[in-house]
């Protein structure tokens, strides 16, 4: 066969480790998730009897846990839409041909470096209800004297502020990646035949980018749901009031702090159920472009 | 996107915008340093000064101290370094054995397993994982914090398509010359293969040096903790919230991540367009 | 579980930690190696310097055999829950430190040994011991963990906001209508922007309902058995909880977060009173360029009078496979090392946790420090008065954790304006049944 080395052995050789790590490590614990959900546990022994499908039964009727999903919701749609936005404007800005633009394109990738509990530190500094600059600031605009503590639409706006900010040099680079492959001709035609530089964009560039921005929201979904512990652990821990306690902070207190071994699992598997839901909504409709991230 | 500027965008108004935005995106990180430069009373000045002040240095000082920082950065930093190199070395070897073997049995299982580890983010398995590291004894080790995560899909994604754009001509070239697929690896694909290394590297150290859940639970003792619970731990204080100490330990905290971000920019942004350029 | 994997899995371990055992030891075998006992522990800030240099380098040099190891393991809930896993794995710390609330936990988790049990009558003096705290550990009158940091909550002011408000600096608040005058005075005034906070939301209204000789649970509080019912939600919890929220709709109340959050908001000035643990008095004595005033926490007005309840934490010993006498000893000599009148008196002066025994508060008052801090001394002053009964010896709940995790919650949504007390707590209260049941369920 062309391209191809005939040893029969090595190719298993070379999978071993990964299929390994993965075997132990990834699917015999998911398995033992599902497994655990099913029971009623005691922290100190791990023993526990059946309960079928109880653990569920009361997750998804707790208030506490659908208040956790909402949030969730919410704080996902927030920082997608902001920062799938805005990236979306600074890329565009940023991809016009301009001398230097590479040095604004290079800074505004720099954020990303930074982990979500280091810029949730950040931005509880800025916005610190007694002398955050952020709060002052407000403060001599408006007047009003926000404290995140007592309202929980307030701390999450600020979480999901903070959260967007933080995936915005991501954004931008997939954005320029995009936007650099759009072809010129396209946009030159529709230009001659008379269309405004708006109409430019939306008619022709961002249908072009759609696979870019789909796979974006994909990552920026993930992103919001698994990757911000971190910002919320350092900023609110989940309050006021659960106002931003997302799904995996939920599970960590249940888990970590309560030890509802059974109950904790339950909620792993309705995690499962939503990543596989968008996971498989992303290999259906992305294609066969490269998946990154 | 424009084949020239039109009219209305001159380039200094162009500059103006970018330039705003830029610094509205860095400034957080901006404050953040200056702030850790500060004397405690002049954090809360307003308006803050812009003038770096003279006491980050002593900031420092006591960040360190309090928390452990040399031990944490020496942690964070192996951690990080480890399964970056061990994600890269399994991801290649997997892509190597699915594009330049003959197809063998168990191969597409092998992929699907690879893939399905995507929809697996930890919080999906943490809590038997928290008891499997109990039940190997690997608590509070770095095994617990490197080995789980050494298998990578998006590095074998990565690397298996990037290895199908290269002309199957090359392997062949090579098995005529007597070159084994060792030598063929080594000799030839990785070297083309750099950007995709130093790409997948860039991602992979900024997420293991970012991680912080998993460390949060696995962790019981000073020597084995992160860098990112060390922040934590700065910010959770009893009393005023020294955030001047606290900067200083945040500062500490980004900039070996910038500094790996910096270096290896370019790969990372050229492996993503070359993979878009279809 | 079944038996035969979690048999498998247990030896599994166990050979995996021999054979590391065996790897690492090489000289362990001598009889001169110190015999070295660890402590999991939550003590972050300026107690962690305390354990880690005074008590434990203390202890160390007074006993050069043994080697006390204390380890900051994370937040009182992580400390727990890892002291748990670690059980589970067979590895458990020799003692680890455990807050009042995970008392019902340890007590029912099989895995410790009892005070009474490891300390032989006549080594300690438990009957120097101040009661309220002994109390609170004892249950059917054996004592199963040993008292260590344990704590109230009293109210700090600011003496400066008070003189500029036109107030007695000297003269904290005592009723519930003397917060509210006073605050709207200091309000009005512009001496500081809130007039109160308060930190451990749901250990607040813990102590309210303590203070006035109220229950919290049923089952005589949780220690007559185990509890079934939470009681916050009657009427005389709605009506505490209906006063913080009138507070903070008039802004008098500026709500700065759980725990040790709203410290800040204290020490910037920018709220007049907090109520707050009295393991603060030597932090908060110390960062703040005010005058530091402190009092009893404030009364309802017509309400029976009841005691503040204990807080903090205590030091429980777990059982462990091959736990050598030498080891038990170790315990026992640290606990009698931290017994000591001079080490409990020199961990209050440097927290604020109240010097344990009588003997070390007469040491104090013997050093004239008490003069010297009159701060330090509210707290103690505070839980001798009042009657001793389940209502004011500290409720006891399975799933503690997770209930204060509810409490603080229904507080915060009340503060905020989300729901009604009432309903905010009627919310608590289911949720916090449900837990008491499925609780009960698994330690039947």
């Amino acid at each position: 066969m062309e391209g191809r080395f005939p040893e029969r052995g090595l190719p298993y050789l070379l999978l071993l480790p990964s299929i390994a790590v993965i075997a132990l490590f990834l699917l015999y614990p998911s398995a033992e998730a599902l497994r655990l959900s099913l029971y009623e546990l005691s922290p100190f022994t791990g023993q526990g009897r059946f309960v079928g499908l109880a653990n569920f039964r009361e997750v998804l009727s707790s208030e506490i846990y659908r208040r956790s999903l909402g949030v969730s919701l919410v704080f996902a749609l927030g920082v997608v839409v902001l920062g799938l936005s805005l990236s979306l404007g600074i890329a565009v800005l940023a991809s016009l041909p301009l001398r230097g633009a590479g040095v604004y394109r290079t800074v505004l990738l720099w954020p990303y470096a930074l982990s979500p509990a280091v810029a949730g530190t950040i931005w509880a500094l800025l916005f610190d209800p007694s002398t955050g600059p952020a709060t002052v600031l407000l403060r001599g605009v408006t007047g009003a004297s926000p404290n995140w503590m007592m309202s929980g639409g307030y701390a999450l706006a600020v979480t999901v502020v903070a959260a967007a900010w933080k995936i915005l040099g991501f954004n931008i680079v997939f954005f320029l990646a995009g936007l650099q492959a759009v072809p010129r001709d396209l946009q030159e035609a529709a230009r001659v035949d008379g269309a405004g530089a708006g109409a430019v964009f939306w008619r022709v560039t961002f249908p072009i980018l759609s696979p870019i921005t789909f796979f974006l929201f994909v990552m920026n979904s993930l992103y919001a749901f698994f990757e911000v512990f971190g910002l919320i652990d350092v900023m609110t821990q989940g309050g006021p009031g659960g106002a931003t306690e997302i799904l995996v902070y939920r599970l960590y207190q249940d888990a970590f702090i309560a030890t509802r071994w059974g109950i904790a699992s339950a909620q792993s598997i309705l995690l499962f159920v939503m990543v596989g839901a968008l996971t498989l909504l992303q290999f259906r409709l992305a294609g066969r472009r490269v998946v990154y991230g | 996107m424009a084949s020239r500027p039109a009219a209305r965008w001159t380039p200094l108004l162009l500059h103006l915008l970018l330039a705003a935005a830029t610094l509205v995106v860095v400034f957080p990180m901006l404050y953040a340093i200056q702030v850790s430069t500060l004397s405690f009373e002049d954090v809360f000045v307003f308006p803050p000064p812009l003038a770096p002040g003279p006491a980050f240095l002593e900031n420092l000082g006591r960040a360190w101290e309090k928390v452990g920082l040399g031990r944490l950065l020496l942690n964070s930093g192996a951690i990080a370094v480890s399964v970056a190199a061990g994600k890269i070395c399994l991801s290649v070897a997997a892509a190597f054995a699915f594009t330049y073997f003959r197809p063998f049995p168990g191969q597409t299982l092998g992929f699907v397993l690879i893939l399905v580890t995507h929809m697996l983010p930890l919080p999906v398995r943490i809590v038997p994982t928290f008891q499997l590291m109990h039940d190997l004894g690997w608590v509070n080790s770095y095994q617990a914090l490197t080995i789980p995560f050494f298998a990578s899909a998006t590095g074998t994604l990565l690397f298996r398509q990037f290895f199908l754009t290269i002309p199957p001509a090359l392997a062949d070239a090579a098995r005529v010359d007597g070159a084994g697929p060792w030598r063929f690896l080594v000799r030839i694909l990785l070297p083309l293969s750099v950007n995709n290394i130093a790409a997948l590297f860039m991602v992979e150290f900024l997420y293991m040096w970012n991680e912080y859940l998993w460390p949060l639970i696995i962790t019981t003792s000073d020597d084995m903790r992160v860098v990112q619970i060390g922040i934590k731990m700065l910010v959770a204080t009893d009393a005023q919230a020294e955030w001047n100490i606290i900067m200083a330990g945040v500062v500490m905290a980004m900039v070996p991540p910038l500094l790996v971000l910096v270096v290896l920019q370019r790969s990372f942004v050229r492996s993503i367009s070359l993979g878009h350029e279809k | 579980m079944t038996p035969c994997v979690s048999a498998a899995r247990w030896t599994f371990a166990r050979v995996v930690v021999l054979m590391l055992a065996l790897a690492g030891l090489g000289g362990e075998a001598e009889a001169q190696a110190p015999v070295k006992i660890t402590l999991w522990h939550a003590m972050g800030g300026a107690r962690y310097d305390a354990i880690t240099k005074e008590i434990a380098a203390g202890f160390n040099k007074a006993h050069p055999r043994y080697v006390l190891e204390p380890l900051y393991s994370g937040s009182y809930g992580e400390t727990v829950t890892k002291a748990i896993a670690a059980i589970r794995a067979g590895d458990p710390p020799h003692i680890v430190q455990v807050f009042e609330v995970g008392t019902q936990t340890m007590l029912d988790s099989g895995a410790i040994i009892p005070v009474t049990d490891l300390v032989k009558p006549g080594d300690i003096d438990f009957g120097d011991y101040i009661e309220p705290i002994l109390n609170y550990y004892q249950v059917g009158g054996k004592l199963y963990s040993m008292p260590f940091n344990s704590s109230t909550a009293i109210i700090y002011y600011n003496k400066d906001v008070f003189q500029k408000a036109g107030l007695d600096p000297d003269r904290p608040p005592a009723t519930y209508q003397d917060v509210e005058a006073m605050g709207r005075k200091i309000v009005a005034s512009g001496a500081a922007r809130h007039a109160i906070t308060f930190g451990w939301p749901s250990w607040m209204l813990e102590q309210a309902h303590a203070m006035h000789n109220r229950p919290y649970a049923d089952r005589d509080n949780g220690r007559g058995g185990r509890a079934t019912r939470v009681l916050f939600n009657e009427p005389f919890g709605v009506e505490v909880l209906s006063r913080w929220t009138r507070w903070a709709g008039e802004k008098l109340l500026a709500y700065g977060g759980r725990e040790y959050a709203p410290n800040k908001a204290f020490l910037a000035g920018e709220v007049a009173m907090l109520m707050q643990s009295t393991s603060q008095v030597t932090t908060i004595e110390k960062a703040a360029r005010f005058r530091v005033g402190t009092g009893f926490l404030p009364r309802i007005e017509g309400q029976p009078a009841g005691k503040s309840v204990i807080g903090g934490a205590s030091l429980w010993v777990l059982r462990g496979p091959g736990r050598s006498p030498e080891e038990l000893d170790a315990i026992v000599k640290f606990f009698k090392f931290i017994a000591q009148p001079e080490e409990t008196a020199k961990w209050h002066m440097s927290t604020g946790y109240f010097p344990a025994t009588r003997t070390a508060v007469a040491l104090l008052r013997q050093q004239e420090w008490f003069l010297k801090n009159p701060n330090h001394e509210t707290a103690f002053k505070q839980i001798q008065e009042g009657p001793d009964t389940p209502n004011t010896r500290g409720v006891l709940l399975g799933n503690f954790v997770q209930i204060r995790n509810i409490t603080d919650s229904a507080i915060e949504k009340a503060l905020s304006g989300r729901l009604s007390p009432k309903e905010a707590l009627d919310e608590a209260a289911r949720e916090a049944n449900r837990l008491l049941d499925e609780y009960n369920r698994i330690h039947k």
